[in-house]
């Protein structure tokens, strides 16, 4: 066996021509292309990454949020429900003060009322029973007994 | 009748055609492939050549990774695409065809007369592996072997140096014999495999005729699988050796 030494000089040269141009034009630019391709990937894990925990403490926000918000729509409730009692206490209380303060009005007015009308009643019993007795008396008293009292009367008031 | 290369005299020199014509051949190839897959190449958008050309690209990485840090082998993952693709192209390029002439005494290349070896008749086979070519294969094993002892020098220098008295000072020859055999191994086992697979098919064709096509055939499809073997196997003993050669192992 015997080796061509020419063919393993122009061997020799075209491998290592050949291995230049192929790192100057073809494997560099796509190694560069692969490197950059890795970095991009890289980013995106990292930005999808970003993004879940920005979910899912956006999430955690939504959630105490409506756990605020169910908070005060019981609060509120809550509230709107005392005051409603209160209120129909309130009003209960003030028509009840209102019945017996009506109560107590008409009391008092059938009181003075029936005062009033023992008073008017006793004015018209003493006139009616003057009256009476003055007509007793007139069909019972003669001449003597009237000029009697005439003169009883006469002296009366000659006396003051 | 033995095929023979067609071989021209020049200033002291062998000129042998056909492996120039392959190796140019093969070269070319490889590096239209090359420029066709980062033609139009992008981020996120992969041209099919270019995914192409990525695979082999991870395929040669994970070669590299099998033998030492990925990272510190990273300055070899040129030297060891260019190989596979080389080996690889130049392996499959001698199996579809052949060519070959009858030359008689007194023919001329160019105006240079061809060497027939003193016969009066002789046939010349054009077209070849050029890694069928031991001189072919050895310049590849000279540019790896070579660069193995550089960059253990420069990046592994004490022990380097220290590693052909090892374990002790007299097993300098074997050591020796060692290094020698690297890259005789390297160079002719590429070389024997290819050349051994197309004196193959030249033996089936020129032998058997028309009954051959079968046997061929066969025969093709396992030179194509062993031509894959081969430039797989030339870029992993690359790395190994380029491993061995830059890393210091500790010693536990």
């Amino acid at each position: 066996m015997d080796i061509n030494w020419t063919t393993f000089g122009i061997q020799l040269v075209a491998f290592l021509l050949l291995l230049w141009l192929l790192k100057r034009y073809a494997f560099g630019p796509l190694l560069g292309i692969m490197e950059q391709r890795k970095q991009l990937v890289q980013d995106q894990l990292a930005n999808a990454e970003n993004s879940r925990k920005q979910a899912s403490q956006h999430l955690e926000e939504q959630k105490q949020a409506l756990q605020q918000a169910r908070k005060e729509a019981f609060d509120i409730i809550e509230q709107a429900r005392s005051t409603s009692s209160k209120q129909a206490d309130d009003i209960i209380a003030v028509a009840k003060n209102e019945a017996s303060r009506l109560k107590d009005d008409a009391v008092k007015d059938i009181e003075s009322e029936k005062n009033k009308a023992i008073a008017a009643l006793r004015g018209e019993v003493g006139g009616m029973s003057v009256k009476i007795a003055s007509k007793i008396i007139e069909k019972q008293i003669d001449e003597k007994s009237q000029e009697q009292l005439v003169d009883q009367y006469l002296k009366e008031v000659s006396s003051k | 009748m033995e095929h023979i290369s067609p071989v021209v005299h020049k200033w002291g020199l062998d000129f042998d055609f056909a492996a120039i014509t392959m190796i140019l051949v093969t070269s070319i190839i490889v590096l239209v492939l090359a420029l066709l897959a980062v033609r139009g190449a992008s981020v996120d958008k992969p041209t099919k050549m270019q995914n192409f050309l990525e695979w082999v690209i991870e395929f040669v990485i994970n070669i590299i990774g099998t033998t030492m840090d990925v990272k510190k082998g990273r300055p070899y993952l040129i030297l060891g695409l260019s190989l596979i693709m080389y080996i690889f192209v130049g392996n499959m390029l001698g199996l579809p065809f052949g060519i070959v002439t009858e030359a008689h005494h007194g023919a001329t290349l160019f105006g240079l007369e061809l060497d027939l070896k003193g016969e009066e008749e002789a046939h010349l086979a054009w077209w070849k592996s050029p890694t069928a070519d031991v001189a072919v294969t050895a310049a590849l094993t000279i540019i790896v072997v070579l660069l193995t002892h550089i960059e253990g020098m420069r990046r592994n220098t004490k022990h380097y140096f220290k590693h052909y008295f090892e374990p002790y000072i007299p097993f300098l020859p074997l050591n020796l014999i060692k290094e020698v055999s690297k890259p005789l191994s390297l160079a002719l086992r590429l070389y024997g495999n290819i050349f051994a697979g197309e004196v193959m098919i030249g033996v089936i064709v020129s032998g058997l005729g028309w009954v051959g096509i079968i046997p061929l055939v066969v025969w093709q499809g396992f030179s194509v699988f062993v031509g894959a073997i081969q430039a797989f196997v030339f870029v992993m003993l690359t790395m190994v050796y380029m491993s061995q050669s830059i890393i210091h192992e500790e010693k536990h």
